[in-house]
């Protein structure tokens, strides 16, 4: 079956091969609490003020110009969702009917699940805090689809071995 | 709707590895059809209905509620 917008298939095993270890990088990120400084480089930057030291005089201006900051954390979500959306958007090795369906039906699943998590973290988490929240959520829609689409489609390659 | 698919595949003694190649798909879409989880297309039931020389009626019916 013919769907647009689908990558071709080799692309799912290239795809593991660049999440899974950015999932295991940003998972360190996360308990290190993105303080890095391992690839610090020069790179252009559309916006880039930091409000504190632009307080201080003309140096916090980074806007349209090139700028050396560490890109540990960039480069690490950049890599997550690249990888993300070739492991989500990729043929399947049979890819026909029933998978369409089940991909359409795990982005709308994904999408429910991630704008109720977001609804009860706008209730309940304050302050500071809410940036975690707004870090996450960068990646959940993503992470949710993967998990529900494979999951549904193991569930059913299973239950397709116990038969004749 | 319900099928018959798993009948008339022991029938033929054919595995779901063995129609979903027939029609080409993959197996977990016989799989979700024969466990009431998934309304094929037309097209994929005219298909299965090739395979099985039957009028597409006698593998697929309507239930209560359709």
């Amino acid at each position: 079956m013919n769907t647009p917008l689908l990558l071709p298939n080799r692309f799912k095993t290239f795809g593991w091969c660049i999440l899974i270890p950015a999932t295991l990088a940003g998972i360190y990120l996360i308990s290190i609490n993105f303080q890095t400084t391992w690839i610090t480089t020069t790179v252009f930057s559309f916006f880039g003020d930091d409000e504190i030291i632009k307080a201080s005089g003309p140096a916090g201006n980074h806007n349209f110009t090139f700028i050396t900051v560490d890109i540990t954390n960039s480069l690490v979500g950049f890599l997550f969702i690249i990888g993300g959306l070739m492991v989500g958007f990729s043929k399947e090795k049979s890819e026909d009917e029933f998978i369409a369906n089940l991909r359409l039906s795990s982005l709308l699943w994904s999408v429910w699940v991630n704008y109720v998590l977001l609804l009860i973290a706008f209730l309940f988490i304050w302050n500071f805090d809410f940036l975690n929240v707004m870090v996450y959520n960068m990646f959940t829609i993503l992470i949710i689809f993967i998990i529900r689409f494979n999951f549904i489609l193991y569930k059913n390659s299973k239950m397709a071995t116990d038969e004749k | 709707m319900k099928n018959n698919i798993r009948v008339e595949r022991a029938i033929l003694n054919m595995t779901q590895e063995e129609l979903a190649n027939k029609i080409s798909v993959s197996r977990q879409t016989i799989n979700a059809m024969e466990a009431n989880k998934y309304v094929p297309s037309t097209v994929l039931a005219l298909k299965i209905a090739k395979v099985f020389k039957k009028p597409v009626e006698e593998i697929f019916q309507l239930e209560k509620g359709d």
